[in-house]
């Protein structure tokens, strides 16, 4: 058997093995993924190690350091081999690019050689050590070799590999690569002011007697003091030549600095917006049963509110980005976006961690599209959605709503009502909305509880400020009993029942009145019933 | 032009909607707008449409605004519209019922200053809804298909008469004699104003005539239950 065999069989056998996958999984979930838990407690152990490695550095410059320092700092150092060793493997698979070669091979009839894989691989791996970040975590490894003790000053380099664990630093280094451009732009601009101003000034006033400007270094020195308006004043011309071109220095240096400011400002600005779209994704990661709200218009507003009441987890997306900065003011979990974009929905795990979405944007076209979207993604969430015309309902629900709500329609009822009895719509409306505090709550009864077996009659209701306006119970599975009810979405509904009516367990109790009288009603029967109670039934 | 006694303001989607369900419960109404393309698309839905400038209390007087017209409902696209209508109106008329929408829920109080006996917030609504399908949905579904839907299970008014047995007596006497199959929702005392007395709250209402119970129940029920208020004397228990 050969060894490129070998290799290959090898690289089979990791690529069946779930232990491997799951491991590097695993790995990855502390090294490298964004959004896990895990990643944030390493990234902090790092960096205590490295601010710990490098105030041993400081101390050093005037102490004598024990024997523990020198084993600390043979701990920081195998944790970063470790940690860069582990991040080379993480970076490629392997297996992979060898079992891809032999199939390769297989394929065209060829004999796989083993070496050109490996040197694939190598490269693949070459390819991870040349990253700016990979090669940051080298100099920051070096220095502890002790022959190599010149490299101490490296140990700086560590610092650096801070970038690595904040994500804040992080998106500072993005913001210079990004306006790479912007910045090279200034950066010519300032070479060329300083290159000018400085062999000016240098020609100006090197030989004149009591003048500070003596070498071409000298001038540059002062030309990059002045042009950044730090001015320290230690070197400064004394002929008028010298100070014409100071004066015309400290003007482009105002330029330069405000230039300078605002394309930083500008992608910080740019950069933030990611930075908390980021944090909204994590943050929903973390939570369970989250629901989105698409579009913070004034129906969202309201569901937010309710939400936020009701302590439940739920995110805000909205285009416009006033309606975000609004949404954020009341401290909700909001970012700017099209909600009819897949990869925003993925990001936000809906079907996973967002079981929900509400659809209320002002647009029924759009709300269609959200819906479809939502559906395509998940068969099991609950998609609700606004529709402002009637003739969007049905399609709303051939997209994959569950429920349309209607603003208009709500009016139009409401409006058909009052004009024949608006005192009893009056009193449904504060019911339904509960605006005056009075609700319509469904109680569940549980099994076993005292209410599981009772008569209707026997629970004083009345006592308890409470109305019983029925009982909701599943499908029929017996023959009918003398109750008439009505049909309600595949269940029976047991209208104002009579006080004989036995309560089964599962059974809905659909109650009215004040918060305060239902949640004590709640709190009274939710424990069980006491065994001796139970056991004369 | 025949007499009716219901004035749409607005041609909008928002009005058509309302226009519909009125016109399903029967209700003779004319609708009113200055916009002409609005007013056009309206009069082939097959509605009576008016176009009018409703800043101008003429062009109101014309409609029957102080005269024929009993209610009024203020859907036009704007609050402050709205607003100017409402008090306009009331001005007007100071037995007008006036029925309007907000957009803002700053507006609410602003309508209610002005003069609507009634203001609908569609999106507060709405919002509260989609949130209930989501925190109560066997509630939401009961409410669809029973007090708003096609099932035999509504919300009435019954009115005291003046000569019924009832005025007088106790809410807790009246109840003792309850034969129908209807929950009795509330009172509406017609001395202090027009705030609905839940029943739950457990106060022994002192019922007169001109008093309002809200009940619900099937139709029939709730027919036999007026039935019983209105005669001059108890039934026989």
């Amino acid at each position: 058997m050969s060894l490129g065999s070998q290799a290959i069989r090898l690289a089979y056998w990791l690529d069946a093995l779930p232990q491997y996958a799951a491991f590097k999984a695993l790995v990855y979930d502390w090294l490298v993924n964004p959004r896990s838990r895990r990643r944030v407690w390493f990234d902090s152990a790092m960096i205590v190690l490295i601010l710990g490695s490098v105030f041993l550095l400081i101390y050093e410059a005037h102490h004598e350091l024990g024997d523990y320092a020198g084993l600390f700092e043979r701990f920081v150092m195998l944790a970063l081999i470790g940690e860069y060793l582990a991040r080379m493997w993480l970076y490629s698979a392997s297996r992979k690019i060898l079992i891809e070669h032999y199939e390769h091979a297989e394929l065209i009839g060829m004999r796989f050689r083993l070496l050109p894989a490996l040197w694939a691989v190598a490269r693949s791996k070459l390819a991870y050590m040349a990253q700016p970040m990979a090669i940051i975590d080298l100099l920051a490894i070096l220095p502890s070799y002790r022959p190599l003790g010149f490299l101490r000053m490296f140990l700086l380099f560590r610092l650096l590999k801070l970038f690595r664990y904040t994500r804040s630093l992080n998106a500072f280094a993005k913001v210079v690569v990004e306006k790479r451009f912007e910045l090279f732009t200034l950066s010519v601009f300032v070479g060329s002011v300083v290159l000018i101003s400085s062999i000016a000034v240098f020609l100006f006033e090197t030989g004149v007697p009591g003048a500070s400007v003596r070498t071409l270094m000298d001038a540059v020195y002062w030309a990059v003091i002045t042009v950044t308006t730090v001015g320290y004043g230690d070197i400064t011309p004394v002929t008028t030549e010298g100070r014409v071109v100071a004066m015309v220095l400290v003007f482009s240096g105002i330029g330069v600095i405000s230039f300078a400011t605002s394309i930083v400002v500008m992608a910080f600005h740019e950069k933030m917006r990611e930075l908390h779209d980021n944090r909204v994704f994590s943050e929903v990661e973390r939570l369970n049963g989250v629901t989105i709200v698409c579009g913070y218009g004034r129906i969202g507003q309201v569901v937010a509110q309710r939400l936020a009441d009701a302590r439940e987890a739920f995110v805000v997306i909205d285009k416009d980005e006033a309606a975000v900065a609004r949404a954020r003011a009341q401290g909700y979990l909001a970012l700017g976006g099209d909600a009819a974009d897949g990869a925003l929905l993925r990001a936000l795990r809906l079907g996973q961690q967002a079981t929900r979405i509400l659809c209320l944007t002002h647009d029924d076209v759009i709300n269609v599209y959200i819906t479809l979207t939502a559906r395509q993604m998940s068969p099991d969430i609950l998609v609700i959605s606004r529709a402002n015309k009637q003739e969007t309902v049905p399609k709303l629900r051939h997209a994959g709503a569950d429920h349309v709500v209607r603003p208009y329609e709500v009016v139009a009822r409401m409006a058909a009502e009052f004009v024949g009895q608006p005192v009893a719509f009056d009193a449904l409306h504060d019911v339904v909305t509960g605006s005056k505090g009075i609700h319509l709550e469904p109680l569940p009864v549980p099994e076993g509880s005292r209410l599981d077996g009772s008569r209707v009659g026997e629970i004083d209701f009345a006592a308890g400020n409470l109305l019983l306006f029925g009982v909701i119970r599943g499908p029929a599975a017996e023959p009918p009993q003398e109750h008439n009810h009505y049909e309600v979405a595949g269940k029976r509904f047991f209208f104002n029942p009579r006080p004989g009516f036995r309560l089964r367990a599962h059974d809905i109790l659909v109650l009215i009145g004040y918060d305060v009288s239902l949640s004590h009603f709640r709190a009274q029967h939710r424990q069980t019933a006491p065994g001796w109670w139970r056991g004369r039934r | 032009m025949t007499a009716c006694h219901l004035a749409l303001f607005g041609c909008n989607a928002l009005a058509m909607e309302v226009a519909q369900r009125l016109r399903a419960g029967g209700q003779d109404f004319v609708m009113v707008d200055d916009d002409e393309a609005l007013v056009e698309q309206a009069r082939e839905a097959g509605f009576r449409v008016q176009r009018l400038d409703y800043t101008l209390d003429e062009s109101l007087r014309e409609i029957g605004l102080g005269s024929r017209i009993q209610g009024i409902f203020c859907l036009l696209p704007n609050d402050s519209q709205n607003v100017f209508l409402a008090i306009t109106a009331r001005a007007m008329d100071p037995a007008l019922r006036i029925v309007a929408v907000c957009r803002q829920p700053e507006a609410a109080s602003k309508l209610m200053a002005a003069g609507a006996d009634k203001v609908v917030d569609p999106y507060a609504i709405s919002g509260a809804r989609a949130h209930d399908l989501i925190a109560r949905p066997e509630v939401v579904e009961l409410l669809e298909e029973t007090v708003f839907g096609q099932q035999d299970l509504n919300i009435a008014e019954v009115t005291l008469p003046r000569d019924s047995w009832v005025g007088g007596r106790r809410l807790s006497e009246l109840k003792r004699h309850m034969r129908q199959n209807i929950l009795l929702l509330g009172v509406v005392d017609a001395e202090h104003g027009r705030d609905l007395i839940f029943s739950t709250r457990n106060i022994d209402h002192k019922l007169d005539a001109g008093d309002v119970l809200v009940v619900i129940g099937a139709r029939e029920q709730v027919e036999a239950f007026r039935a019983m208020v209105a005669g001059s004397a108890a039934p026989a228990r």
